[in-house]
């Protein structure tokens, strides 16, 4: 029985080994639609990004309508056309250049987000807030309301316009400021200048009572990593003068978490001096520099 | 043992059972080949259709209201449109893009902005729709299936499941948007000094009802109920479906010309000179719109608003309620606080009016009697107050016309058919 058994068995092992269809080949894998991603026929404004974008920085820029890139509840526009490189070059006057001249060209290429998808509308929120930017993975960033994106010289420009614009700034350098601390942390000392304020209900919060407490902007208190980042954007395109502002906006009174005035400008300070320090030393940076030089690009861009 | 080699036995046999070494597909090709076959047979229609595409586009907040485009697609990925949302996009042609994707399915996007995304944009500023939603409509849409000669392809949003339809233009159609032709006397229709509107063909006399608001038209006599979403055309206007009368079939109107001093619409039908004139009298009463534009408030508990007033002689808020300070609408609530009486008044910052009661004969026609008033009426209130109550109790009393499916309602005065009130329920 054993010998019949055995019999069988290598039966079934060479059955099954012979039972290939050669079917494994790769042909008609070129019929795959859309492999390798969209194409279409390329105009002057995709040439136009891919040589000021693509070509020194490695950044591409996807102005054609991708539901897939955006959170597929919300009701979307693509970008107007004419938009797309008054708002790419605004972007490189204001982030690009600034950094190539204060950090240097390696240190961008090496750095920099790749990925840039545009919206022409923002995006709304239940609540009836909206949503200028949003970023993954410190590789995407996702810019909205391209259509409403105006600077001074272009048609039907208002002061108002600078808010929205500014914001698309903001979150560029947020998403860069987490780039740069993921490859080189700051230091453990920052964590502790607000600890204990950090909370995830931070949307519920006024920027004005996030000031009270020592934080540059409510979404700072969300984490340490936030406030860091939010610490560089906002003093990067506000400027000197404008986290001044900010610092001297501190009401002299004590806040709900029994923050006094004396402890959230120091707070505030402290954390300037350590985004100052984080840049000497991490990147090499003169962050005051770094700091004029972006906001007169803005001024120029605006007023 | 024995168990174990049936077993083994039975595996075997059924293993060269299975070994079968043919697939036998449904189809013949791959299921790339075939999508990629159905892109390419929409590309060659949209781009090889030498006069471009009429389009029509009906967003899912107003399903049955048309908004009318044309397209001319390139095979460079681009795309021409005008569009009749207003003055602009109907004489200057816009360019973007577009490309055919498979997605879920075979797709056709529009992927930079251009006319069709007015009526998506989730900004509510820029189409009246919904804050974060706009009108529920779509730029990218499943190719959903073209008629067998080739000339009419439908669609459906992905997002909105919007409808739209995409139909070969002839070349007189292209010509008249190249040519930067507009008429739009049709929209002059609300400037009838008379209510009524009737339609004389030549082949057949109707009454027809025009609301501008939700693009729709009705076209009725006693033998012909007609119901239609209209969109505007270079040369005039046109329905989105065919109104077939009298041996003939009617698709819209051309060369339309509005004479305010004669208060007649002179147009073309099939090629034929007919007319739009006003009446005071409709050829059919709707008589049941009464009691329906009543119970649709009683039933909701709710009431109707009119934030235009009184139109009479051509003029909207004839009796200037408008200048009341903090004037927001005139108001109608049947049975107010079960009072048995209809509290009709002006919402301002109170408010007052007058009780009514109102009666509607078996032939449709509804009448107000005066029985008191609601509310204190401010001194400023007392003119506007004895306005509507005149203009109310008129003993000859009301035709009522339901303008939409979404309860509006225009009341119309029997005497000459010149004082009408649009309400909508609030």
């Amino acid at each position: 029985m054993k010998p019949l058994n055995a019999f069988f068995f290598f039966l079934l092992v060479i059955t099954l080994a012979a039972c290939s269809k050669e079917n494994d080949d790769l042909s008609g894998v070129q019929d795959i639609p859309g492999l390798g991603g969209d194409t279409w026929v390329e105009d002057s404004l995709d040439k136009w990004l891919y040589d000021s974008l693509t070509v020194p920085y490695n950044i591409e820029v996807k102005y054609k309508w991708d539901q897939f890139e955006f959170d597929v509840t919300k009701t979307l526009v693509p970008p107007k056309e004419e938009v797309v490189i008054p708002a790419m070059q605004a972007i490189t006057k204001v982030w690009i250049d600034n950094y190539i001249k204060y950090a240097g060209e390696l240190f961008f290429k090496k750095y920099s987000p790749k990925f840039f998808i545009l919206s022409g509308s923002a995006s709304w929120n239940d609540n009836g807030t909206i949503t200028l930017g949003t970023a993954e993975g410190g590789r995407k960033v996702v810019m909205y309301l391209l259509n409403e994106f105006r600077t001074k010289g272009m048609a039907g420009y208002q002061k108002s316009d600078t808010a929205n614009v500014k914001q698309i700034f903001h979150v560029i350098e947020h998403e860069f400021g987490h780039i740069l601390h993921q490859n080189i942390m700051y230091p453990s000392e920052f964590k502790k200048i607000s600890v204990g304020l950090y909370t995830a209900n931070w949307n519920n919060i006024y920027d004005s009572d996030a000031h009270q407490d020592g934080f540059v902007t409510a979404y700072a208190m969300s984490s340490e990593n936030e406030d860091f980042v939010e610490m560089i954007a906002t003093m990067l395109i506000e400027g000197k003068e404008g986290f001044d502002k900010i610092v001297n906006s501190v009401q002299d009174k004590t806040s709900d978490n029994g923050t006094t005035k004396a402890q959230a400008v120091a707070a505030l300070r402290q954390k300037e001096a350590m985004v100052v320090n984080y840049y000497k030393s991490a990147y090499d940076v003169d962050f005051y520099a770094l700091q004029k030089a972006t906001r007169d690009s803005i001024n120029a861009l605006f007023y | 043992m024995r168990t174990n080699l049936t077993l083994y036995i039975f595996l075997t046999a059924l293993l060269f059972a299975a070994c079968k070494r043919e697939d036998d597909n449904v189809f013949k090709q791959s299921p790339d080949e075939r999508i990629n076959q159905v892109l390419n047979t929409y590309s060659t229609a949209l781009t090889s259709a030498e006069y471009g595409w009429k389009g029509l586009v009906y967003p899912s907040a107003f399903s049955t209201v048309p908004f009318s485009f044309y397209f001319k697609f390139d095979t460079a990925n681009r795309v021409k449109m005008y569009a009749d949302w207003d003055s602009a996009t109907l004489i200057d042609a816009r360019e973007s893009s577009y490309r055919l994707k498979a997605l879920q399915q075979p797709c056709l996007l529009f992927d930079t902005y251009s006319y069709i995304h007015i009526l998506c944009d989730p900004d509510a500023s820029i189409n009246n729709g919904y804050y974060g939603g706009g009108l529920l409509s779509d730029f990218e849409f499943i190719l959903d299936g073209m008629s067998s000669n080739g000339d009419t392809i439908k669609l459906t949003g992905r997002q909105h499941a919007s409808k739209a339809v995409l139909v070969k233009a002839t070349s007189k159609e292209a010509q008249d948007y190249y040519d930067r032709k507009r008429n739009w006397d049709f929209l002059y229709s609300s400037r009838f000094l008379t209510y009524f509107k009737k339609l004389h063909t030549g082949k057949g006399d109707y009454d027809i009802y025009i609301n501008e608001s939700f693009k729709n038209i009705r076209i009725v006599n006693a033998n012909v109920k007609f119901s239609a979403g209209y969109y505007l055309t270079p040369n005039g206007v046109a329905f989105d479906k065919a109104f077939t009368d009298a041996g003939e079939t009617i698709y819209g109107f051309n060369n339309v010309v509005w004479s305010e001093d004669n208060q007649v619409m002179t147009l073309q039908v099939n090629g034929r000179a007919a007319t739009i004139t006003s009446d005071k009298k409709p050829y059919i009463v709707d008589s049941t719109a009464g009691t329906r534009w009543y119970n649709a408030a009683v039933n909701a508990a709710n009431y109707y608003i009119a934030p235009y007033g009184i139109h009479v002689d051509g003029q909207n808020d004839y009796y200037n309620f408008s200048s009341i300070p903090g004037f927001a609408y005139l108001f109608f609530f049947p049975n107010y606080g079960q009072s048995g009486y209809e509290f009709t008044g002006l919402m301002e910052n109170s408010y007052y009016g007058p009780a009514l009661k109102r009666k509607i004969s078996a032939a449709g026609i509804t009448t107000f009697t005066y029985g008191g008033t609601f509310g204190d009426i401010p001194d400023h209130g007392t003119t506007p107050i004895s306005n509507i109550v005149t203009k109310f109790t008129e003993s000859t009393g009301f035709y009522m016309v339901q303008t939409s499916d979404y309860n509006t309602y225009d009341m119309v005065n029997v005497k000459d058919a010149r004082s009408w009130i649009s309400w909508q329920l609030y």
